[in-house]
């Protein structure tokens, strides 16, 4: 099994949080290779890596950077997007615990493609540690003048999912409450400061390096044709070795859950797998052997998401990793458009209803019914990210929702364990938030 | 002006034409089409996409409803709405199950039942019934945000109207949402009163019963009320309103949207301030000053008798007071009895005016449109006339530079600006959209600033504009009725026989008061007792702005219609106007309408009164003669800071009289520039003691960075006796 390195590159060797360290694996060499270069080249080489946007959406990074308007009389900003909440996600925070240079190098090559002399890193609150290594990382760059005459901005995140959302990310950013702007406009067109603005995941920041050092046709190689490239991979929920590796695009679940991750503890059997994150729909056992690259995911039923894989053992409830799920988009909606805001609150009231035995049958359909209307009439993908797995969990395990129904309880009683699936809710209290009733 | 590209649109199958770019919903209304909205304002600025009511399906775009408040027309764009895309249909109304889910359908106890937008488009759109079958979300109810405003959060379905107009168009930023989710709710900041000049738009802005004005708490029903369309008499903007009346009496003022004056907004004055007509010291008999007995009530006929025995004992030596507040059709009637039928032409109005403005005249909301904005004066603009604040604000926001200049002398600003080396005067007079305003008193009645204009080269540009703003809200349209009347003259009487009073707000003025004291008699017609009782031989009872029949000329020179809302207590003035000028032999009708009639052959061109239209057109330039700079004031001598008085906007006899309004009247505070407090050592909320010539005030201060040096402005009624020269020192 080949691990390729292109993001964590050199980090199992050296500590690449020293920009000493990072030097002597060519760390910045390609930053003053690509001042050297046309803005224009370098937006060539990305179109050529075909690198798609690590943050969960896969837009194409190139294509993206290259609806920045060339000639706008207002400034350009680059914004990083470090405010990784996705329940399951952990890669992010490695990448920025581990390679804080590459981020920046790969932020600052992106300024100069874009011709931005402002970048702004939005980092989610709870990452005091990362923070941390960032502001370290940060400050010896610019001891080193590396920064080139760029403004590098760590902003801290105050807690809440949403601001994850690009254009929630830049209302935050302003100083407003994090809710998501309508779209169009654009960001590209009128982003942060009603100025172009390109926002552009920390992982997706950290590839660009190497895509400069490979060249991006080399760097197209790895992968597959649809997901080029390497990602890290968050593993976790009932797998012996959780954690996060990088892998090439287009290894399989089995791979990653079997060879590397040593499979189901205890001896237990293998039940379902989501595979990118809380937001993505889940797959059954069977389909184990679906690679993790975009078009396999898709014609799956799922998307690799945020890279994030929980493994789900016979153990565990549906109903209950169903609340689990619900309560969380719950208490993360924003509150700005109604099917979200109403719709989230009422999923959690059936799902609750359900896992006491107290639902109809038919209460099985208004469940789907409600995922259906929140579906596609949202003003962000939170909503989306709500209703998707949901209505998954309820078609691929009917049976399962429809025995709390026939027997009138949770058939898994107090044996149902949903440890190390997700951080349950209650881990979220103790935070400014306020408590949702339900 | 360049001719917008027009774009070809099919809604529904219907294609119909529009300038490029013109939002989805009113394509589709210029269709004939409604798309149904609530969070959708265009008056609040960009569309939001936040409550999802207005999704429809667009060819071309990806499969899923588009909310339209957010699209924009482009050629060939094919829009299916819910009348003819299931799609569509089924979004919206999911949309009204998602918004019904935590309303609590109380609308046979909500105020806003039978005039509710949710309401109504959960009958067209919306389920049947609800799905819905756990415990809704409770909140407590309703919470008073202010005196004037109650707000029911479960109602609420979180639209953000009432937050974007607080933080977009108010700018105050007081109204907020906290929480999130479900949990999200409206607050006001820091659970402070929302104390503002505009705070009751909101009310009216909010889809739901969710804020709702507490005086229309519980009054009525939309089925028993009747609405009067008429204009607001409490200031000289003159905002277009609409007056609820049930049984003879007003419930509340909405607005009456007049794009060019107010832009469908009003202030809180204009809002609330109705509770004066039933004020218990309203004054609904005549009231006749009788030996030893005092002022005793008396019948209309005694009163008329005495009114006209008074007239002639004062054989011609007569002073007529007034307020600036009469209709024209009053002023011009009081006119015609007191210089044709008694020979008496001496007026006194509380402030100067003048026609200069008239050449360089403009609608209030070019202001919006403007490039350079300069005020000139002594008086916070909000607080003379609200509605041009709110035109200012737009103007700043849509790239408008906003300079304030002149306080503590505009007369001497406006020489300055008009000089050769000034420069803000220089970018004035390069500017294709500048515009001046004047604020405060000194300004010759708007001589001064026309001036500056003229000498500013306004003059050959259209889209230039002068804005003088009066303390009174008709003293532009009384000045033209008292001299349209008469074109005699006569001496100044002196001594006075007798010294007639128009109005509680001529009667309240000092200078006023002090002429009562040198005349042999007062007759007065006031609609307070506070106002004239204590000096007067009679007073006639008055009535208000809301019981009148009649014309206003606003602050742009706007001719508009007065209509009676309810009729008063009390007959009107116009009806023993017209009666007492009988008896002198002069003839007033009694009817505004042919009194309008005579007087528009002479100043109106002749103008129907029937067409002075519920949404008056504002007259074209009007050149005036010669314009002379203002003479250099004189700048008081001694040391200390000059005085500024100013009347503030919650002041007056109306707004005295009304409970709900006491938290908006002025704070007792002195405001100083930075500079003369940091000389002084006062910080911002020090007491102050503010003296002149032995008397003293205790004061707050507060520092205003608009200031200039060397002034210090207190409200009115702050500063009552203070002298022009204060001294100002930390208590």
């Amino acid at each position: 099994m080949p691990i390729s390195e292109i993001l964590l590159a050199g980090a199992s060797e050296r500590d690449l949080t020293k920009l000493e360290e990072y030097h002597m694996v060519g760390g910045y060499a390609q930053l003053a290779r690509a001042r050297e270069l046309e803005p224009a080249a370098i937006l060539a080489e990305l179109d050529a890596s075909n690198l798609r946007g690590r943050g969960g959406a896969f837009f194409a990074t190139g294509k993206k950077a290259g609806f920045m308007p060339r000639d706008s009389p207002r400034p350009k900003y680059l914004t990083v997007n470090a405010d990784e909440s996705e329940p399951g996600t952990f890669k992010d925070r490695e990448i920025m615990l581990r390679v804080p240079h590459r981020v920046i190098e790969g932020s600052l090559i992106t300024a100069h493609a874009i011709e931005a002399r402002h970048v702004f890193i939005y980092i989610r609150g709870e990452y005091l540690t990362e923070f941390e290594v960032l502001r370290a990382a940060l400050d010896e760059a610019r001891e080193a003048e590396l920064l080139g005459g760029v403004t590098l901005v760590l902003h801290r995140g105050a807690g809440a999912y949403i601001c994850g959302e690009e254009t929630g990310l830049l209302e935050s950013l302003e100083g407003k409450r994090g809710q998501p702007r309508a779209k169009p406009p654009y960001p590209a067109i009128t982003g942060l400061y009603g100025a172009p603005t390109l926002i552009n995941n920390v992982e997706t920041m950290a590839t660009v390096p190497k895509i400069m050092e490979l060249g991006g046709e080399e760097y197209a190689k790895l992968g597959t044709p649809d997901s080029t490239g390497t990602r890290v991979f968050s593993l976790s929920g009932n797998v012996v070795r959780g954690g996060n590796y990088e892998l090439p695009n287009g290894t399989t679940l089995r791979e990653l859950i079997y060879d590397i991750g040593g499979g189901v503890p205890d001896g237990r059997e293998l039940k379902a797998i989501i595979p990118g994150g809380s937001s993505v729909q889940i797959l059954t056992a069977d389909q184990v052997d679906t690679p993790l690259s975009y078009d396999a995911m898709r014609e799956a039923g799922s998307s690799v998401g945020s890279g994030a894989i929980i493994v789900i053992d016979d153990r565990a409830c549906i109903v209950q990793l169903g609340l689990r799920v619900a309560q969380f988009y719950m208490h993360e909606s924003c509150g700005k458009c109604t099917p979200c805001r109403e719709g989230t609150r009422w999923m959690v009231q059936l799902l609750n209803r359900i896992e006491d035995g107290d639902a109809e049958e038919d209460e099985l359909d208004l469940l789907l019914d409600v995922c259906d209307r929140i579906l596609g009439h949202c003003l962000c993908p939170l909503g989306d990210a709500a209703a998707m797995p949901i209505a998954s969990y309820v078609d691929k395990f009917r049976d399962e929702f429809r025995e709390h129904v026939r027997a009138g309880r949770c058939p898994y009683g107090g044996e149902s364990s949903l440890e190390r699936v997700f951080a349950p809710v209650d881990q979220h209290r103790g935070h400014p938030t306020v408590e949702v009733a339900t | 002006m360049s001719v917008p590209e027009l774009v070809t649109v099919s809604v529904d199958g219907r294609e119909v034409q529009v300038p490029k770019g013109t939002g989805l919903v009113e394509t589709a209304l210029a269709a004939g089409i409604e798309i149904p909205v609530f969070c959708y304002e265009p008056r609040l600025g960009p569309a939001i996409g936040a409550c999802r009511m207005c999704l429809v399906e667009v060819e071309g775009m990806p499969p899923k409803p588009q909310a339209a408040c957010t699209l924009t027309a482009q050629d060939g764009m094919v829009v299916k709405t819910a009348l003819t895309s299931q799609l569509a249909r089924n979004a919206q109304n999911a949309t009204l199950e998602f918004i019904l889910v935590n309303h609590p359908l109380d609308c046979p106890v909500c105020d806003k039942g039978g005039e509710c937008p949710l309401q109504d488009l959960t009958f067209r759109f919306g389920p049947g019934r609800t799905r819905m079958t756990f415990p809704k979300r409770t909140f407590d109810k309703p919470i008073p945000i202010s005196p004037t405003i109650s707000l029911d959060r479960e109602r609420c379905i979180l639209c953000y109207r009432c937050t974007r107009f607080s933080e977009s168009v108010a700018e105050d930023g007081e109204l907020v949402a906290v929480n999130r989710g479900a949990q999200s709710m409206i607050a006001t900041f820091e659970d402070e009163p929302y104390r503002g000049r505009f705070s009751g738009n909101v009310t009216e802005l909010c889809p739901v019963g969710a804020l709702l004005p507490t005086t229309y708490r519980f009054e009525a029903r939309p089925w028993e009320i009747q609405t009067v369309p008429t204009v607001c008499g409490l200031c000289p903007v003159g905002c277009n309103v609409n007056v609820t009346t049930r049984e003879g009496k007003v419930k509340r003022v909405l607005s009456r949207n007049h794009p060019d004056v107010d832009g469908g907004w009003i202030c809180d004055k204009g809002r609330f301030a109705f509770g004066h007509l039933g004020a218990r010291d309203r004054i609904v008999d005549p009231l006749r000053r009788q030996r030893r007995r005092g002022l005793q009530p008396a019948g209309w006929d005694e009163a008329v008798d005495e009114a006209e025995r008074l007239l002639r004992a004062a054989q011609g030596r007569i002073v007529t007071a007034l307020s600036g507040s009469e209709t024209v059709e009053q002023a011009y009637g009081l006119a015609k009895l007191m210089r044709t039928g008694l020979g008496a032409h001496t007026a006194v109005l509380p402030e100067e005016i003048s026609d200069a403005v008239d050449g360089f005249r403009l609608p209030l909301s070019a202001i919006a449109g403007a490039e350079l904005i300069v005020v000139v004066g002594d008086d916070p603009v909000e607080e003379r006339a609200p509605i041009v604040d709110l035109w200012l604000r737009a103007a700043r926001r849509n790239g408008a530079e906003v300079v304030t200049t002149g306080v503590g002398g505009g007369a001497k600003a406006c020489r300055q600006l008009a000089g050769e080396d000034d420069e803000l005067g220089r970018r004035l007079r390069e500017s294709d959209r500048p515009v001046l305003i004047w604020s405060g008193s000194g300004g010759a009645g708007g001589a001064h600033v026309a001036a500056c204009a003229e000498r500013l080269g306004f003059g050959s540009k259209p889209d230039s504009g002068v804005f003088y703003l009066p303390l009174t809200p008709n003293g532009r349209g009384v000045v033209e009725a008292w001299s349209a009347a008469s074109d005699d003259e006569g001496p100044d009487p002196d001594p006075i026989g007798l010294l007639f009073v128009s109005g509680d707000e001529a009667a309240s003025d000092p200078s006023v008061r002090s002429l009562a004291e040198r005349a042999d008699a007062v007759i007065a017609t006031t609609m307070f007792q506070g106002s004239a009782v204590g000096w007067a031989d009679l007073v006639l009872p008055g009535t208000s702005y809301l019981e009148r029949d009649g014309t206003f000329v606003n602050l742009e020179g706007r001719l508009q219609r007065l209509r009676r809302a309810v009729v008063p207590p009390t007959p009107d003035e116009l009806a023993w106007i017209s009666q007492l000028a009988g008896r002198f032999g002069v003839e007033v009708s009694p009817y505004p309408s042919v009194v309008f009639g005579e007087l528009s052959e002479r100043i109106f061109g002749g103008l129907p009164y029937g067409e002075v239209g519920e949404r008056a057109a504002l007259r074209g330039r009007e050149p005036t003669g010669e314009l002379r700079a203002p003479a250099p004031a004189a700048t008081p001598k001694g040391r200390g800071l000059r005085l500024v008085r100013y009347r503030p906007l919650f002041s007056g006899a109306a707004v005295e009289r009304v409970p709900e309004l006491a938290f908006q009247r002025p704070a007792a505070e002195v405001q100083l520039s930075p500079q003369d407090a940091r000389r002084l050592r006062i910080k911002a909320g020090d007491e102050v003691d503010v003296r002149s010539n032995g008397t003293s005030r205790r004061l707050r201060a507060r520092i205003d960075k608009g200031l200039v040096a060397g002034v210090a402005r207190i409200a009115d009624e702050h500063a009552e006796e203070l002298q022009a020269t204060v001294e100002v020192a930390r208590a």
